[in-house]
Parts: structure tokens; C-alpha cells; sequence
């Protein structure tokens, strides 16, 4: 499976057209580009337009008269459309726009204003977490992001068990660094499935905070281009993924190796940039990942090591809301409950302690009661 | 039905790519690749107004990411040498009338970079130096990011598989053929061919079976050559003298070879600049024409028979509002072959009466879910 190792596999091109990449090494990826740039090509000090004029018209031999005219011609207000004292308003649509884009916007703007529908929630907020993070620079030194690091945008999607995610494809966008290891990527993914709460707890609704999946299963892998990078930091991690090798063993696949995840960064993974590949934990929880883009680093990106992973990203999913109060997000589910209009019911904490307990906290009635944690509670 | 997708997410987008075209179309009829000629040219169409009107600072990103990917597109080759200046004046422009904050940077994949060097060695040496700054002064305001790809890739085939239209007039013209004629090949080949001649020559056995070559090979081959140069020498002088005219000259791609050409030197012997405009025009409607969804030609006779079988007042209303094809519950609906009598249920009635069983249909009164 593993590429052969001439000049020219590392310089990443499509294998289908706008869809994913042939399959390239990350760390030989970063290294032609740097060969090929200019240290100040990619460093985050900000450009001094003035001395890389002056620089420019030494190379190319410009006489100081030629360069101030060229400076003029070429400068931003050769750009400008408006008077400089009337900018036009950004938010609205001039009318009788002649650029197509605009008219066909201006379309939009007008059928939108015959509707009475407020802003799309999840274009409003899809690119807060982006913003927050924009050019922040670290206090000390060393925690700045090198210069020359990759970045890499990793896309995790949630596991297609509803009908409704085959056409959404719901996802969170993580940015990591060419340096951190895949460990760190899945301690950077958070799923509802590994906040359950296995157990029935209605005699002692108190404990049940205290056992979430994530600390009983810990085991995980990665696969990336036929290798499996299981996560074996903790003594208790078992190897979830011999079985499906071995299953591949009797039926005619290709080999599959092993590795550790926590031994392994992303500069040394060889992979196609768009091509899906798999995160699986909790057994049998799995998540697509899509790596669609890689790239160096640039000065406007968040500098501060101590922020990646950086989630720049997440769905936002609706959330199941209380059977009593309709207000707040679900907790609880019971079966069995006399109490409840349905079987099963879910029931936010406040409501489900007031139906179920007396004022001394003791259980009323027969019913089995789980601890749920609902898909959208961290929105 | 799978759900929309939200505007501008998508590689390109075509209103944007006509207007990008026309405004290198304007370009182009300048004839010269002088930076003022195109700022005039996007001060006239008030190019910078693209990103006007955007409220949500997603889509203002989502868009950024669009125009600069266009400008990129016709940065790189095939394009001639002033469409790509062009697109380098683009990127400059969009660039830095962007209306996103942070602003969102060029792509420029690894793939592509020694054709930009290359590009801008050209340009140092024939001496642009309007050319060399604009790029300069991008790279220092660190306008670039260093990618592996051009686009996020995310393993969506694009829904529609539009025909890559490569804007033909702005491709430069063919140079191979006039590299090989002033390469040293055809030497090289007659060397070769004398070579092969002499040592038939030598050998009595095959000397008279063999007649594979052709001894004037290479004179006919130059020949060939000669004509086809002295063609595209006329045709483009012409093309360009029309390009003011009508703003699309007929240049051909690198792999439409010979045959295209000939017919099109037919074309323009034959007929007068006037009934030329008259065929471009015609040829543009006619791509137009093609560019409509397989999906929905197809299905044009079809709605012609539901038309037809409609009741008039129906047929009125129908005209009114957009064209969509009938819901598959309307489709499934004609298939079973229930008319309106048999089925007078509510959409809420959760079970069918006893004496209609044979299908438990539901339907609404007043508006027909589907034509019939």
C-alpha cells in the first residue's frame, strides 16, 4: 500500500479531480515547500510594504522616479468603485446591479425579505469559533507555533446511525499542528457516546455522574492507509482492532499493520488530503475523517500552541427537551414509570427529582430510570 | 431529498465566473497588460461591489474563498500570458476588497508552484515590472497560503458535473507547432531517414520489398508545417480585429487540432465579418442551450402529456408557477391509478375506512398534490 518513494510523491496532486489527493508523506510535503520558499515567504512578521518596495526596485533595477509612479498606479485606490466619502452600504444590495453575482444576489436579498424568517442560526454562528481564535498570539515564547509548521484540518463526522445525517453530514472541523500526535486529535473529539452513563440508577440517582463510558472503554483506533493506530496509553486499552484484521486475514484483503497512536504525529502519517478514513471507539462507535486540507502556517492563524487542537467547527444539533417543563434539555430517561405519559420518558433533572423523590430523596413508586446524555447538550 | 446546500459552497460559482470573464474579456480587448488598463476596466464595472450585500459573515467568507479560487483559475495555465496577468491583477483586487475579516488568503498548491515561478521569471525577463510588483506586494502583505490542494476537499462529488468550459478566447494560441519547426528535430529526423536509406541500400534482400518511408518526409512535414503557420498567422490577425468587434475570437484549444482548423479557415474565407457575429451568437445560444440539466430535456415530452390531459383552469394556474417535477407521493399516486373521487381523506386520519382498504390513501381537499 505504502507509496514508492520517488521524487515526485510527495508533491500531492488528485487522484480524482476535486475529490481527493494521491497519496502523499506530510513531513516530505512540508519539507519541498520550505526548499522552495523564501524564509520571509511564511514568516508571521508583517510585511513592511516600504522596504520590500525598496528591496523590489533594487532587484529589478528600478529608478527611484519609475518606482514612485509604479507605486501609484498600482496602489489600493486604483481599486476603489465609490468616492472615497461615500462608501456604499456593505450589508444591502445596490439596486440595478449590473455584476450578475448581484443580480442573482439581489433575487435572494428580495425573496428573502418577502419571508419573514430570521437569520440561519448556524450561519450566524459558523465561524465564532474561528474568530475568537484569529492572529492570537501566545504570551511567551514558547508556546508560539513554529514558523514552517503544517496545519492540518481535520473534519470528524458523526456516526451515520440517523436517517437525517446521510444528508447533512454533520461534522466537527478540528485545526491541528503537523506535531501533534493522533492521541491528542482523539482526546480533541468529543462524542455523546462516550458520556454515557451505563447502569440503572433510580435508587440512587446521586451516583450516577460518576461512571461515563469514556473512563470504563477506553480503547480506540485510527485507521489511516492500511494501518491501524490504536491507542494504548492506558493499561486497561485492549486492541479493538485485531479482530478486523484478522477477519481481513482469511478473506483474501490486503495486509493490515498496527501502530500506536500515541506514538504517532501527523507529519509522519502518509495519507490522501479528501479521502475518508476511520475513528472508531466505544467498540462500535464510528466516525468518518476527512482530512481536506493541509498546509504551512500562516501569520493570521492562531499562534498559541497551548489552543490546539483548535475546533473550528461543530454542528449544531437540536436538542431533546424535558416531557414535564419543555424547557430544559433531557437528563433522564425512565421505563416502566407510572408517573410518566410514555414509555419511555424523558425527563430533565429538576423535573424528574420533583416527580420521582419525596422531599427526603427517597424513590416513589416502581419505574428503572437512566441517566441520558443528550446529542446536542454541548452545543 | 437530500437538503441544500448553503450558496457559495462549492468550488466555483458560475454568475461569478461570467463576470470574471467579462471583465478579462475587457481586459483583453485592451490589448496591452498594463496594470491601468485593467483597474480602468474593474473602476467601469464596479467589480469591487461583488461583495457587497452579504450579511452573514459565513457566506462573506464561504465567497471570499470563491472569487479568489476564481481568480487563481485563471492565474494558472491554459490561459495566454495576458489572461494570467489578469488573474494575477484579480487576485490583487479581490484580494484586497474583500470584505471578510481576518481576510481570507490565496490558495497556491505545491503543485502549481514552479508554473508560477515560471510565470514570473517570464515576466522579470520581458521586463513587466507592473506584473512583478503586483505579486510582490501580495506576497508581503501575506496574502498566500502554502496548500497542498487548491480547494478543502472533503470527498463531495459535485452534484452537477457542469462541462468544464474553458473560455476559449482566452487561451493563447497553439506554439508547438512553431517550436517544432524551429527545432532542430527535422534535421535530426532527415539524418535519421538518410542513415536508414543508406543502410537499406546496403542490404540486397529487403532493398526492394521494404517501402515503408517516404523519402520526402521531411520535406512534406515541413510543408504541412509552413501552411498551417501561415493559417494561424491570418486567422488570428483577423480573430483579433473581430475580437474588438464582438469581444470572442474562435481560438482552438491545444488538442482540437487540424480538422477544427481547417473547417473554421473555410468558415472565414467563406463568409463576411457579418454573418460571422451572426454565428458566434448562434453558437453561444446554442452551448447555452446544452448547458440546461439532461434530466429536465428529458423530461419536457412528458410534461407536454401532463399539460395536455390537465383541466384548463389547472393549465392556468400551472403556468403561473415555477416548473417542479411531480412529488414521488404524486408520481406513486398516478401509478396506482386513484382519481380524486376514491380518495376524500385527510392527511390526518391514521387509518383508512373499512370499505376503501385496498389502498390506505390519504389526501388533502383543496390543492392536488400532484397534475393530472
Amino acid at each position: 500500500m505504502a507509496a514508492s518513494k520517488n521524487a515526485n510523491t510527495n508533491i500531492p496532486d488528485y487522484e480524482y479531480t476535486d475529490v481527493n489527493t494521491d497519496i502523499f508523506h506530510i513531513d516530505s510535503f512540508r519539507t519541498e515547500w520550505l526548499n522552495r520558499l523564501h524564509p520571509g515567504d511564511f514568516s508571521y512578521q508583517p510585511g513592511d510594504q516600504d522596504s520590500s518596495d525598496a528591496l523590489f526596485a533594487e532587484e529589478m533595477g528600478i529608478s527611484a522616479d519609475t518606482m514612485a509612479e509604479l507605486k501609484t498606479v498600482c496602489s489600493l485606490d486604483s481599486l476603489r468603485c465609490h468616492p472615497e466619502d461615500q462608501p456604499p452600504d456593505t450589508d444591502v444590495v445596490p439596486p440595478d446591479p449590473t455584476l450578475k453575482t448581484l443580480i442573482q444576489r439581489k433575487k435572494k436579498q428580495d425573496y428573502r425579505d418577502t419571508r419573514k424568517i430570521s437569520k440561519n442560526r448556524h450561519d450566524l454562528y459558523a465561524d465564532e469559533l474561528e474568530r475568537l481564535t484569529f492572529g492570537k498570539k501566545s504570551e511567551t515564547l514558547d508556546d508560539m507555533v513554529p514558523e514552517g509548521e503544517i496545519l492540518l484540518n481535520v473534519n470528524v463526522y458523526y456516526p451515520a446511525i440517523f436517517e437525517k445525517f446521510t444528508h447533512v453530514r454533520p461534522h466537527i472541523t478540528v485545526l491541528m499542528m503537523g506535531s501533534h500526535t493522533l492521541a491528542e486529535l482523539r482526546d480533541a473529539i468529543c462524542c455523546v457516546s462516550d458520556l454515557q452513563v451505563c447502569g440503572e440508577f433510580s435508587n440512587t440517582p446521586d451516583m450516577a455522574p460518576d461512571f461515563i463510558s469514556k473512563d470504563h472503554f477506553k480503547s480506540a483506533f485510527f485507521y489511516f492507509e492500511g494501518v491501524f493506530y490504536n491507542d494504548m496509553r492506558y493499561p486497561e486499552c485492549q486492541d479493538t482492532s485485531i479482530t478486523t484484521i484478522e477477519w481481513a486475514k482469511d478473506r483474501n484483503f490486503p495486509t493490515y499493520t498496527q501502530a500506536k497512536m500515541e506514538d504517532t504525529r501527523f507529519v509522519d502519517l502518509k495519507i490522501k488530503v479528501g479521502f475518508p478514513y476511520l475513528y472508531c471507539h466505544q467498540g462500535d462507535c464510528e466516525h468518518l475523517v476527512i482530512i481536506t486540507d493541509v498546509r504551512l502556517t500562516h501569520k493570521d492563524d492562531c499562534l498559541d500552541k497551548k489552543l490546539y487542537p483548535l475546533l473550528t467547527h461543530k454542528h449544531r444539533v437540536s436538542t431533546q427537551k424535558c416531557a414535564v417543563c419543555h424547557v430544559y434539555i433531557v437528563r433522564w430517561v425512565t421505563t416502566n414509570d407510572r408517573f410518566a405519559p410514555s414509555n419511555p420518558c424523558l425527563f430533565c433533572d429538576k423535573c424528574f427529582r420533583m416527580l420521582h423523590y419525596d422531599t427526603e430523596g427517597n424513590k416513589l413508586g416502581e419505574f428503572q430510570a437512566f441517566p441520558y446524555v443528550d446529542r446536542g447538550a454541548f452545543n | 431529498m437530500p437538503r441544500e446546500r448553503p450558496i457559495y459552497s462549492d468550488f466555483f460559482y458560475d454568475p461569478l465566473t461570467e463576470d470574471v470573464e467579462e471583465l478579462l474579456a475587457r481586459f483583453q480587448q485592451s490589448d496591452s497588460i498594463r496594470y491601468e488598463y485593467f483597474s480602468a476596466a474593474w473602476r467601469q464595472m464596479g467589480f469591487s461591489d461583488v461583495f457587497i450585500g452579504i450579511v452573514s459573515m459565513a457566506e462573506q467568507k464561504r465567497f471570499s474563498r470563491v472569487t479568489l479560487a476564481t481568480a487563481v483559475k485563471y492565474f494558472l495555465p491554459p490561459y495566454s500570458y495576458q489572461i494570467r496577468v489578469g488573474g494575477l491583477y484579480l487576485m490583487f483586487g479581490l484580494y484586497n476588497t474583500q470584505l471578510a475579516v481576518p481576510p481570507v488568503q490565496i490558495r497556491f498548491a505545491l503543485k502549481d508552484w514552479d508554473i508560477i515561478q515560471k510565470f514570473l521569471k517570464d515576466s522579470v525577463n520581458s521586463g513587466h515590472q507592473d506584473v512583478v510588483y503586483i505579486y510582490h506586494k501580495l506576497v508581503a502583505a501575506k496574502a498566500i497560503h502554502f496548500t497542498a490542494m487548491p480547494h478543502f476537499l472533503s470527498f463531495l462529488k459535485l452534484r452537477k458535473r457542469k462541462q468544464k468550459t474553458v473560455c476559449a478566447g482566452f487561451i493563447g494560441r497553439t506554439m508547438a507547432v512553431q517550436e517544432l519547426f524551429s527545432a532542430d528535430i527535422l534535421e535530426e529526423v532527415s539524418n535519421i531517414e538518410s542513415q536508414y536509406e543508406k543502410l537499406k541500400e546496403n542490404t540486397v534482400a529487403v532493398r526492394c520489398e521494404a517501402s515503408m518511408t517516404q523519402r520526402d518526409f521531411t520535406a512534406r512535414l515541413k510543408d504541412c508545417m509552413a501552411e498551417f503557420l501561415t493559417w494561424q498567422q491570418k486567422t488570428f490577425s483577423q480573430a483579433e480585429a473581430d475580437n474588438k468587434g464582438n469581444g470572442g475570437g474562435g481560438d482552438d484549444d491545444d488538442e482540437e487540432e487540424e480538422e477544427d482548423e481547417d473547417e473554421e479557415e473555410r468558415d472565414y474565407k467563406a463568409s463576411s465579418s457579418r454573418a460571422r457575429l451572426i454565428s458566434s451568437i448562434k453558437q453561444k445560444s446554442y452551448s447555452n442551450f446544452q448547458e440546461a440539466p439532461k434530466a429536465r430535456r428529458h423530461r419536457q415530452p412528458q410534461k407536454v402529456k401532463v399539460e395536455s390531459s390537465s383541466s384548463g383552469s389547472e393549465q392556468h394556474y400551472e403556468s403561473g408557477r415555477k416548473r417542479k417535477p411531480a412529488s414521488l407521493r404524486a408520481r406513486t399516486w398516478k401509478s396506482l391509478g386513484v382519481t380524486k373521487d376514491e380518495s376524500r381523506m385527510q392527511v390526518w386520519l391514521l387509518s383508512a375506512p373499512e370499505q376503501n382498504e385496498r389502498v390506505p390513501v390519504k389526501r388533502i381537499k383543496q390543492t392536488p398534490p400532484y397534475k393530472e
